[in-house]
Formats: C-alpha cells, sequence, structure tokens
C-alpha cells in the first residue's frame, strides 16, 4: 500500500492549487523589476561598475550632488545643498555644504568626516570605478578634506576639470558610506569592502535587505531617510535572463516593471490594457571605427566616402524599428554639449566621386570586425553589419565581415590590430568629456589612439573644453570639437540606441536616467 | 568488493586530474584576455595590470597550472575572475538549485519513461506504442528552450495552473539555507508552504527538462523489455499461471533494468550538466547558467570547477549504477 499512497500524496501535492484561482500578485507596497542581473558582482559602491550593480547602490546610497530623472545638464543638491568652484591659483576648491540632520540607515549622522572617508576609501579599493577619481579628476587620498562636521573642501590639480569632477560626484562612485559602519566589518585592510558586497551602509532613501545572486536583490525603505518616504516600502529586483520570460512576469502581473524587452515584444505587449510600454535613453553611441593608418582609410577621402555610402535612416528605421535616434557626432543626445547635426546621408554617387578623388575609382576591400550578439537597440550586430554591407557594396567597396566574441574583439582593437570596427561606447559619467577625450585625444589611449587617430588640434580643443568653466564659452568649443571629428575623424557613428520597459498600468513615476538606471524612490502602483 | 571500491575511487583521482588538466589548458588556448572581460572596456592599464597580478595571470601557463594544481590538491578551487569569490562558494551556492532542477526532471523521466517504455513493450506494435514512438520522438527532438516558453506561455500565463519562472513565488521569502536545496530546507524550517510552492515551481522546469530524457527512458525500456519478454523463462512464468503483473514487473522488467539503468544514471549526469537553457528559461538560479557565463567570460577557475563538478557527479552516478547491477543480477560480481 505504501507506494500507492506516495503517489497520491504526490500527485494531491501538484494539483492541489489548481482553480484555485492562481496565485498571489506582489502586494501593493512592494515593487517587482525584472531583468538580467548576471552582471551583479558586488553592491559596495567602490566596486560597483555594472550596469545593476549601480542600479542598486543608486538607490541605498546617496551622492553629494545628482542629476535628476533624465536632465543630465542641470545638477541637483542631493547631500550637499550647495557648492562652490574656486580657482585657488596652482589648484581648484570645490566646497560643498551638507544637508543638516541626514542619518545613515545604520541610525549614526552623516558627517564631512564621512564624505572624506569614501571618497578616500574609493581611491584606496582602486577597483573598476576608481579612475575616475583617481584619472579623470586627479584626485590622491587625502584630497577631500572635512572642514568641522558640514562643510568637505576637495582640492583638484589644474589639469582636472571641475565640470567633470561634478559630473562623477552624481555616480555610485561618489556614495557616501557610513564609515564606522564599514570599518567595523573590516577584514584585514579592506575598508569593509568583503562586507558591503552584499550589505549597505548608505542614506538613500532604501537599504539593501539581502542579495542571492543570479535570484534577486531585495530592498527595503531606509526609516532614516532624511526626504520623503519613498512610495513603495519593499523593492525586488528580480533576475529574470530571458526577456520573454519577463513578458509574460509582466502581462500576468508577477512583475511591475520588465527592463529588457526586444523592440518585437514591446510591440505585442502594446496591445495589452493592463500593460504600458515606456522608453528609455541611453547615452550609448554605436559606431564604426577606422583605422586611420590602415590603407586605404588613412586617406580623408576613402573615410568621407565611407560615412556618405551609409543608409543611416534605414538602419534606425527598418532594422531598429524606430528603437534608436540618428546621431553623427561624439557626443549622444541628453549630454552638455550634444551637437544634433547629421550631414551624411546614403549617396553612392557622390561616395564614388570622394573615391575617385582619392585614386580608388575601383573600389577596394576592407574588414570590419563585428560582435556576436544582440547590439544596443535590440537587433543582432550581424544584422547591422550586413546593412552596413550591402550599402558600402553601392559604392563599390567590399565589406568582409568578422564576427568575434567581444572580448576578442576587444583585444584586438585595443592593440591598433582592426581595420574597420563596429562597436559601442557609453561615457564613464555624464559629462562631454566622457565622450570627448576618449573620442579625440591621442594620448588618453582610448577610442582614438585604437583607430591610431591623432590629430592635435581635436586633442587640444577637447582639453580647453574640458577645464572651461564658463558654459556658453564650453558650449562653443564642444560644437567646434564635434564639427571638426564629424568629418576629420575616424568614425562612422551609426545611431543612439533607446530601451524599453513594460510597466502594468498603474506603476506610476518611473523615470530611467540615461546613465542607465532608476531611482525607485518616485515610482508608486 | 571494497578493493574493487578502493580501486574505483583511485581512478576518479586520474580522471579528475585529467580533466582538470585538458580544461585548463583548453581555457587558456582562447585568444582573448579575461581580464578585459572581467573589467571590461573601460579599463585603464594599470588596473588591468593589479588585475592580472592579483590572479596570478602574469605567470606561465605552466606556472600557472602547477601552482592551480597545488592549491587544488588542498581543496581550494581558486577566485573567480568574474564574481570575485572564491569557486567553492560560487559552486556552493549555484550546484543546489541545478540538484533540485535535475533531480525533477529525472524523476519526471522515470516516472513517465518506465510505465510508458513497459507498456509499449507489452502492446508492441499497437496503438499506444505508436503513440508513444511519435511522443518519444517529439519529446526527444523539440528544442528545450520553445518547449520551455511553450510550457510557461500556457499553463502558467494563460491557464494560471502552475507558478511562474523562479524557484519560489516572490511572496514568499526562502527558509534559511542550510542544504541549499530549497525543498530540504523548507521541511527542515518546517515550512509547509513554502516547501509546497517550491515543489509546484519545479513541474514546469522539471518537465521541459526531462522530457528529452523521458524519450530516451521510454525507447531503451521498451527494446529491454521486448528482449526479456519472450525469453523461456518468462514465457514459463506465463505457463505458471502467474498473474500478469508479476510476470511483468518480477521476471521481466528485473532482467531489463540492466541497460535502462545505464541509460537512468548517463540521464542524471546528462540532467545536471545540461540544464543551462531550462535555467534560462525559468530564472532558475543555478550551475547550468552559471557555467556558461563563466565560460563567456573565460573565467577558467570557475570553468574548472564546474567541470570537476560534472566530472565528479558522473562518476558517481556510474558508481551508484555499477553497484546497483550487482543487486539485479547476482551473476555481476567485482571481486
Amino acid at each position: 500500500m505504501r507506494p500507492r499512497l506516495a503517489v497520491v500524496v504526490l500527485l494531491a501535492a501538484l494539483f492541489w492549487p489548481f482553480g484555485t484561482g492562481g496565485f498571489a500578485a506582489p502586494a501593493r507596497d512592494t515593487l517587482v523589476y525584472v531583468s538580467d542581473i548576471s552582471d551583479m558582482i558586488s553592491l559596495d559602491p567602490a566596486v560597483a561598475y555594472e550596469f545593476s550593480g549601480i542600479l542598486v547602490a543608486q538607490n541605498v546610497y546617496d551622492t553629494l550632488v545628482a542629476f535628476e530623472g533624465e536632465d543630465l545638464s542641470t545638477l541637483k543638491p542631493r547631500l550637499a545643498t550647495s557648492w562652490r568652484i574656486r580657482d585657488a591659483g596652482s589648484a581648484w576648491k570645490v566646497t560643498f555644504k551638507l544637508r543638516p540632520g541626514v542619518r545613515f540607515s545604520t541610525g549614526r549622522p552623516l558627517t564631512a568626516r564621512a564624505v572624506a572617508f569614501s571618497l578616500d576609501r574609493v581611491i584606496a579599493l582602486n577597483k573598476s570605478p576608481a579612475f575616475l577619481l583617481k584619472d579623470v579628476a586627479g584626485l590622491k587620498e587625502g584630497d577631500t578634506k572635512a572642514i568641522g562636521n558640514d562643510t568637505v573642501e576637495v582640492t583638484l590639480p589644474k589639469t582636472a576639470s571641475p565640470q567633470a569632477f561634478l559630473s562623477i560626484l552624481t555616480f555610485t562612485v561618489g556614495a557616501v558610506v557610513d564609515p564606522e559602519e564599514a570599518l567595523a566589518h573590516q577584514s584585514g585592510t579592506d575598508r569593509g569592502e568583503a562586507w558591503l558586497r552584499n550589505h549597505s551602509a548608505g542614506t538613500g532613501p532604501y537599504r539593501l535587505e539581502r542579495w542571492d545572486a543570479e535570484a534577486r536583490a531585495v530592498l527595503v525603505a531606509n526609516p532614516n531617510y532624511w526626504g520623503p518616504r519613498p512610495k513603495v516600502s519593499r523593492v525586488i529586483i528580480q533576475h529574470v535572463p530571458e526577456t520573454s520570460t519577463q513578458k509574460f512576469m509582466v502581462a500576468s502581473g508577477d512583475a511591475d516593471i520588465a527592463a529588457n524587452l526586444t523592440p518585437e515584444q514591446a510591440r505585442e505587449m502594446a496591445g495589452d490594457q493592463n500593460v504600458k510600454i515606456q522608453r528609455g535613453k541611453l547615452l550609448q553611441l554605436v559606431y564604426i571605427g577606422m583605422n586611420v593608418k590602415h590603407p586605404p582609410l588613412d586617406k580623408a577621402q576613402v573615410r568621407e566616402a565611407i560615412r556618405w555610402s551609409i543608409d543611416y535612416d534605414g538602419i534606425v528605421r527598418n532594422l531598429l524599428r524606430g528603437e534608436a535616434r540618428k546621431v553623427q557626432t561624439i557626443i549622444p543626445e541628453g549630454l552638455f554639449g550634444f551637437n544634433p547635426a547629421t550631414p551624411f546621408q546614403q549617396n553612392p554617387a557622390r561616395a564614388k566621386a570622394l573615391l575617385r578623388e582619392a585614386g580608388l575609382g575601383g573600389g577596394f576591400t576592407v574588414e570590419l570586425l563585428v560582435p556576436t550578439g544582440p547590439a544596443p537597440g535590440g537587433v543582432k550586430w550581424s544584422d547591422i553589419a550586413a546593412k552596413v554591407q550591402s550599402d558600402l557594396a553601392k559604392s563599390g567597396i567590399t565589406l568582409q565581415i568578422k564576427e568575434t566574441a567581444q572580448a576578442q574583439l576587444l583585444n584586438i582593437y585595443r592593440a591598433q590590430k582592426g581595420q574597420m570596427v563596429l562597436i559601442l561606447w557609453g561615457p564613464d559619467f555624464p559629462d562631454p568629456d566622457g565622450n570627448a577625450t576618449p573620442f579625440t585625444d591621442f594620448a588618453a589611449k582610448s577610442i582614438a589612439w585604437r583607430n591610431q587617430y591623432d590629430d592635435p588640434v581635436a586633442a587640444r580643443l577637447a582639453k580647453q573644453a574640458a577645464l572651461e568653466t564658463n558654459r556658453s564659452r564650453r558650449l562653443a568649443l564642444y560644437k567646434q570639437l564635434t564639427d571638426r571629428v564629424l568629418h576629420e575623424g575616424p568614425y562612422v557613428v551609426l545611431y543612439q540606441p533607446t530601451t524599453r520597459f513594460a510597466l502594468r498600468k498603474g506603476v506610476q513615476g518611473f523615470v530611467w536616467n540615461p546613465m542607465a538606471f532608476a531611482e525607485f524612490r518616485t515610482v508608486s502602483k | 568488493m571494497s578493493q574493487y571500491l578502493l580501486g574505483r575511487i583511485a581512478s576518479t583521482g586520474l580522471v579528475l586530474v585529467g580533466v582538470s588538466a585538458l580544461t585548463f589548458f583548453i581555457a587558456h588556448v582562447v585568444p582573448a584576455d579575461p581580464v578585459l572581460v572581467a573589467l571590461g572596456e573601460h579599463a585603464r592599464e594599470d588596473q588591468i595590470q593589479a588585475y592580472r597580478r592579483a590572479y596570478g595571470l602574469d605567470r606561465p601557463v605552466l606556472v600557472q597550472y602547477l601552482l592551480y594544481m597545488g592549491r587544488l590538491a588542498q581543496g581550494d578551487l581558486g577566485v573567480s575572475i568574474r564574481t570575485r569569490r572564491p569557486v567553492a562558494d560560487d559552486l556552493r551556492e549555484f550546484l543546489p538549485a541545478t540538484i533540485e532542477l535535475g533531480t525533477a526532471a529525472w524523476v519526471v523521466a522515470l516516472l513517465l519513461g518506465v510505465p510508458a517504455g513497459i507498456v509499449s513493450a507489452i502492446y508492441k506494435d499497437r496503438l499506444f506504442d505508436h503513440l508513444c514512438r511519435i511522443a518519444a520522438l517529439m519529446g526527444a527532438s523539440m528544442p528545450v528552450f520553445w518547449l520551455g516558453l511553450l510550457l510557461l506561455g500556457n499553463v502558467y500565463y494563460r491557464l494560471r495552473w502552475l507558478p511562474g519562472p523562479g524557484r519560489l513565488d516572490i511572496a514568499l521569502s526562502p527558509p534559511p539555507s542550510r542544504t541549499g536545496l530549497l525543498l530540504v530546507d523548507a521541511l527542515l524550517a518546517g515550512d509547509g508552504a513554502v516547501f509546497g510552492n517550491a515543489l509546484l515551481h519545479l513541474v514546469l522546469p522539471g518537465l521541459t527538462l526531462g522530457l528529452f530524457s523521458t524519450a530516451v527512458v521510454a525507447r531503451m525500456t521498451r527494446s529491454a523489455m521486448l528482449e526479456v519478454l519472450y525469453q523461456d523463462y518468462v514465457r514459463t512464468a506465463w505457463a505458471k499461471g502467474l498473474p500478469g503483473r508479476r510476470v511483468v514487473l518480477r521476471h521481466a522488467l528485473r532482467n531489463a533494468m540492466i541497460p535502462t539503468l545505464t541509460i537512468i544514471g548517463i540521464a542524471f549526469g546528462n540532467l545536471l550538466s545540461g540544464a543551462v537553457l531550462t535555467e534560462t528559461v525559468f530564472a532558475w538560479p543555478g550551475l547550468g547558467r552559471y557555467a556558461t557565463t563563466s565560460a563567456v567570460s573565460l573565467d577558467f577557475p570557475a570553468v574548472v570547477g564546474v567541470t570537476l563538478v560534472a566530472a565528479v557527479i558522473y562518476t558517481l552516478v556510474n558508481l551508484v549504477v555499477d553497484l546497483l547491477y550487482v543487486r539485479l543480477d547476482p551473476r555481476v560480481r567485482y571481486d
């Protein structure tokens, strides 16, 4: 009898929920955000440099200043109520007045010492985001000083851009950590790094309740938060790698927001009454780099001919189904200094004339390195490459597509060994210098270097623009720089992608920051 | 017998050394840099160098291998380049989910496959046998990914009969982790709601993953049964007037079990290592996804770790199968 009983019990267990009307949707005060979070490695703001880690860190930590919503050009006060940049002769002095009455989720008060500790900690740990403070802002340990309890003074070298520094501070690398809590959990000399990997000690609207790798991160409202109480008291960031599964979860009400829909899935879901589709801006640029030391790409006419061969509108309209913006300059829309010029369109006659001018009337063959997998905007890299190939063929240029895993492609690109490379770039911090220097300064050993593009005029303009503190003069400098690189640079900028979210109808106040995170404190459902 | 066991365990050690060496060197042949993958495109040269030093990647490959094997001999699997955690911790975190899923799939294969095979053999070339053959063909050829989405889209989303992806409903919090196996942990914590919910969450991914093995097990059981059903001793059993169930289960099935058992053993090993797509569709935080992400990131300590675990599981399953042969067939001896 016994085995039979076991079968009955098993079947009963399997079939018991049938007809009970399904499963409970998440509670009203809980927001379920489904996304691929397999890149989550650490939630310590001095270490996190991956999209999902930053998403969590931005919600549990506060920075001194912030960009709010989609606007990345107006600095807003956060933990600092005011700030001032002063030219102190041999250096810049940036002082911040701290917001009174702020406490960490641990209950301890925010102090100027905590700010200095946090910035010094990033520099000492020297993890992925540290270069923003060390290299871009030129900071060393000890350059951030507490003056009294409520004032912080940062000494920046004259070679660094104070504007770029303030932009960097809006990012999680500038997050303020409770020093007592971090040091209480120190192991060795790690300043609490191992512990903060999956715990939090910030002043943000939420604190981290738990993180199960490859499963979920759970945030709960921080009872000590200085600002208005967040509208949803729990946020569950659930790991769902497959986008079709994300779609099912939002459609059935088990999730409130899905983050990684393809353009097709977004279109399918647009017909669902319970769901709304929202677009988010991104600061990425998808571009083709041309190695200017590789003949015939060394000829300016050839590079210009390639730019006049491509059907940019066709890529945006047909391939990406409108999920992108046509951008042709090196600073994306959304950043200060964006140049909306789009002079290039497909014109094979003009391209052929340019090629004849370069003595290549019979055309030529060139290799294009293409990453495997999906490109920003939701199509495959290889599909974009195929389109570019057929466009160039109309001008008599034969493109040999070579698909390579991104890791291997970057190896070749970084060694200056690519001929043409199809790839993307996103700025490390929301300031035009995050694009201008890498794209134009050969000495920065970044993109310009990889394409062997050495233009001292462009590099000088980029430096000048970075250091300029007057907004209108700075804008004019970026205009000059982007116009120059548009024709003389080694780039074919193809598009700036957007991203799509599916939201349950009742979800309000969700705003995607183009630096690729959202602040859940403004969301209600 | 104990001598046999010792020999088997010793040979397992050799297999593991071979497997680790092979995986290690294959991972190093790939012409890409794991550090670049871990640090991303924007990493500065000094960070890359520091990272390389921290993980010993600046040493010659042979030195790296010897150091790695030295640590391995002390039970240290090294630190994952991607997650920056000890590989052993990662494995401890992700293996239980896969064991649970693999076991569920294996139970599906057993519960559906063996009976279907037996009945098909008894009713050879009749309607049920034909239906089973078609079902098995479909089960063996249907892409796992597609089947998973089909089940999710219909059983979870449209009909709302079973819960969706993940190991547990979002509203429920998991019990304190003791074994990592949710079902076991829920029982230990005496939490019936979590146990029931976790069990339900296993049904769809278990079916998805188990269907291929079900087909194989069913076909194997059928052909093994066919071979014995017409043997003299089975005819004698019938002639003695024994009840049908007794003839089929005691006399025929027991003798047909040897080849079936081999297949079932192999299936269990395959289920544990082949769960990548099912884990992706069902957002299952298991070893399969960990293995692929690690492989794509060229994270060789993690890849070698996963390979070793898979090798150990295969070897253990094989050992258990070999030992079961003795119980099933008294003629088999290992002395």
